[in-house]
């Protein structure tokens, strides 16, 4: 799976979460980093942070256009401090497949997560 | 001038040092032996980011128009430990079309690095790599020319793919066209590969330059090169990537090839 946040104390305890789970997890802290990634990887499961706050903007966007034409069937969660129906319909527009509050606690999160990719491998 | 701080892994792909350096030879099959013609200098980005694997590390560095910059970086990081390379091995350093178009300094840079470590301009091969066009044609044109006018030598890489087109050709008149492995792999049992490749020799026969077929992983795939008229070779058959200390001379004996190369050979010098 892919994770991407410019959040370190965000990032790390994630990544950490689902690799207990088993998942094997590539970190991005900027939105090229994620796309460099998506470009050349497949991935199951993506959780972008909608705003990476150094660049103050919606960057998370940037990365799922990138994943999704590349079109792997991967799973995307779009993650954002700040949702308003615009950006929420924007992402899903592009293909997010679940725009939820941050923070969200892991198990939730996880949750979520297996249940996207159950629901796309079916 | 730059911020202090672009990005978290550019900040790491720059730092002194934390760059590292693969060598995977172009061979030279001759008649009864292979021979190292030059040895391209693979980069590898700093260990334990997702910039370790080269193919993250450049893709990032478009993404963030950082190429001139990384390709700098990579050029000191070769420099450096060809340094310590025995003999005078002709060295392919790849730089990216956009960096030679847009860095007006970039040639002068690779001169004075070059000159620093007492190395020959005429072993070095600038491998051309292209991603995106539009670019600066005139400035393309210029580095092209000072290259040549140092005595470097020009490949155009992943001839086939993408912008390295007739255009590119036109433009870097390169002294080696190098076949991107789309067109190499399965060249064998595949005569519409062969057909691809038969009309590059031609073509490069006409420009003076010779064709690298990259990508070369069976002996079926080198055998039907062979008898296309191609024999320079690069792939994992005959020599995988290696850190200088572990360069070791190809085998090619269980292949047919009777191996007898010399540590040390290079390329001759180029014609221009």
């Amino acid at each position: 799976m892919l994770l991407m946040d410019d959040e370190e104390g965000i990032l790390l305890p994630t990544a950490r979460y689902f690799r207990s789970l088993g998942c094997t997890v590539d970190m991005a802290r900027e939105p090229e980093e994620a796309e460099a990634l998506a470009s050349h990887r497949r991935y199951d499961l993506a959780i972008l942070d909608l705003r990476v706050t150094r660049f103050g903007g919606a960057e998370g966007l940037e990365v799922l256009r990138e994943i999704r034409r590349r079109d792997h069937g991967t799973s995307v969660i779009v993650l954002s401090a700040y949702i308003s129906p615009e950006l929420e319909k924007e992402a899903r527009a592009l293909g997010a497949d679940s725009v939820v509050r941050k923070p969200q606690p892991l198990p939730a999160l996880a949750h979520l997560a297996f249940a996207l990719m159950g629901a796309s491998g079916e | 001038m730059h911020p202090v701080s672009e990005g978290f892994l550019l900040d790491r792909i720059l730092e002194p040092g934390s760059l590292s350096v693969r060598w995977q030879p172009v061979l030279e099959l001759r008649r009864g032996r292979v021979e190292p013609h030059y040895f391209e200098a693979l980069i590898r980005g700093p260990q334990g980011t997702s910039a370790e694997s080269p193919a993250i590390l450049f893709e990032y560095a478009r993404k963030k128009s950082q190429e001139s910059r990384v390709d700098r970086a990579c050029v000191e990081a070769i420099l450096a430990e060809a340094q310590t390379l025995p003999g005078d091995w002709t060295l392919g350093i790849n730089v990216h079309a956009s960096t030679l178009a847009m860095d007006d300094g970039f040639v002068a840079f690779l001169a004075a690095g070059l000159e620093a470590r007492s190395i020959s301009a005429a072993l070095a091969v600038v491998e051309v790599v292209e991603h995106a066009p539009p670019w600066n044609v005139l400035g393309f044109r210029r580095a092209i020319a000072g290259l040549r006018e140092l005595g470097a030598r020009v490949a155009l890489d992943d001839v086939g793919l993408g912008h390295s087109n007739y255009m590119m050709m036109l433009e870097c008149r390169p002294d080696y066209l190098k076949m991107d492995r789309h067109f190499v792999d399965g060249c064998h049992g595949d005569s519409y590969r062969r057909a691809v490749l038969s009309s590059v020799v031609q073509l490069a026969r006409a420009f003076g330059a010779r064709v690298v077929a990259e990508g070369v992983e069976n002996v079926e795939d080198l055998t039907a090169l062979r008898r296309l008229g191609i024999t320079l070779v690069q792939g994992f058959l005959l020599a995988r990537p290696a850190p200088a200390a572990e360069l070791v001379a190809p085998s090619a004996s269980r292949y047919g090839v009777t191996t007898k190369v010399r540590r040390g050979t290079a390329g001759a010098p180029g014609r221009r």
